[in-house]
């Protein structure tokens, strides 16, 4: 990143293979929207390049990354009233959210696609629906694993803050899974 | 109502409690059910979570941002450090230093002595010719220069 700040376009290229998917993942599970994100995510860089020398070795390099891009993503859904209600309103029925390409072994058999489709769904719209910052820790711990401190750093709050963000993002998703599995795999919680 | 271990029920199924607070809410699970199903909805949720798939980006993403840095303004220091390369520095000090030996060389410079800002010495190097002559012809009074002055109206009267 030092090598970025000095202007080495070789070291900004090896930094976005490296990166690149992890943001775009957080950016679409962030709007929900494949093509934002793709915008979102080429946003993220070109700001990172530009600002590269505001970057202190002491932190983590993924950790000041994803402060960049929770600030990106965070000001540009608040911005946008467009955008404020694409992530507020339901995609028609029929209409894939963004159109995620199912791969693996859910893509081999009829019925386990439709499953994926179903639970993709099912996790976008509690997605929409939690608070932005709700929305950006779940994605951060659950979709690239980063630890309570980072993501606290990542978001400017306190550990405590985050842990019961990501709580109650859990169990927004939880329910929508078993209104999901509500015909077929009863579940009793007080969630 | 909620049990107040519940809030710490997701940090705990992350594995992300303080040792001494884990061992608290495992002892609590033992004792209160609704606690212990709310910990197995949590686990089965981040099961389920882990099931979707990736999302891909597309492959022009890359391109798109490296064409974007290319349209960025260059900054000031930016410009500067580009002049002060050597291949850009080298030359144009090289450049500068033999306009300013030429200077020095060809023109005046601050040696240049005081008599020639004299107006006098000024009209004197204007006629130098002149002034040989006289010396030449050994005349010194001023008649006689009077007459060589008029040399030529003597010439055209004959």
């Amino acid at each position: 990143m030092l090598k970025v700040a000095a202007g080495d376009r070789r070291a900004f290229a090896w930094l976005f293979d490296r990166y690149h998917a992890s943001v775009a993942r957080f950016a679409f599970r962030f709007v929900g929207d494949r093509e934002r994100a793709e915008e979102l995510t080429q946003d993220i860089f070109v700001k990172l390049y530009r600002n590269a020398k505001a970057y202190q070795p002491t932190a983590r390099f993924k950790t000041f990354l994803f402060r960049v891009a929770t600030n990106h993503c965070l000001n540009e859904v608040r911005r946008g009233e467009y955008r404020v209600a694409h992530t507020s309103t339901e995609a028609p029925d029929g209409e894939e959210t963004g159109g995620v390409e199912m791969a693996g072994p859910d893509g081999d058999r009829p019925d386990q696609a439709l499953a994926g489709r179903e639970l993709e769904r099912a996790v976008g719209d509690a997605l929409r629906s939690m608070s932005d910052r709700e929305r950006a820790a779940f994605t951060m711990c659950r979709f690239e694993g980063m630890a309570y401190r980072d993501i606290a750093e990542a978001l400017e709050a306190s550990e405590s803050a985050v842990k019961s963000l990501i709580h109650r993002a859990t169990l927004a998703v939880a329910r929508r899974i078993e209104e999901l599995q509500a015909g077929t795999v009863p579940a009793r919680s007080r969630a | 109502m909620s049990c107040h271990f519940e809030e710490d029920l997701t940090a705990y199924v992350d594995g992300e409690l303080p040792a001494a607070r884990r061992v608290e809410v495992e002892a609590h699970l033992g004792g209160c059910t609704g606690c212990r199903a709310t910990e197995a909805l949590v686990r089965h949720t981040v099961a389920r979570v882990a099931e979707l798939p990736d999302f891909v980006p597309s492959v022009n993403t890359r391109r798109a941002v490296l064409a974007k840095l290319d349209a960025l303004p260059v900054p000031w220091w930016e410009r500067l450090r580009m002049l002060l390369r050597p291949a850009v520095l080298v030359p144009s000090a090289g450049l500068a230093v033999a306009v300013g030996l030429a200077l020095v060389v060809v023109g005046p410079g601050p040696e240049a002595p005081d008599e020639l800002e004299d107006p006098a010495m000024m009209e004197l190097a204007a006629n130098l010719e002149l002034v040989e002559d006289y010396e030449l012809l050994g005349l010194d009074s001023p008649e006689d220069l009077e007459v060589v002055a008029s040399l030529h109206e003597l010439e055209v009267a004959q």
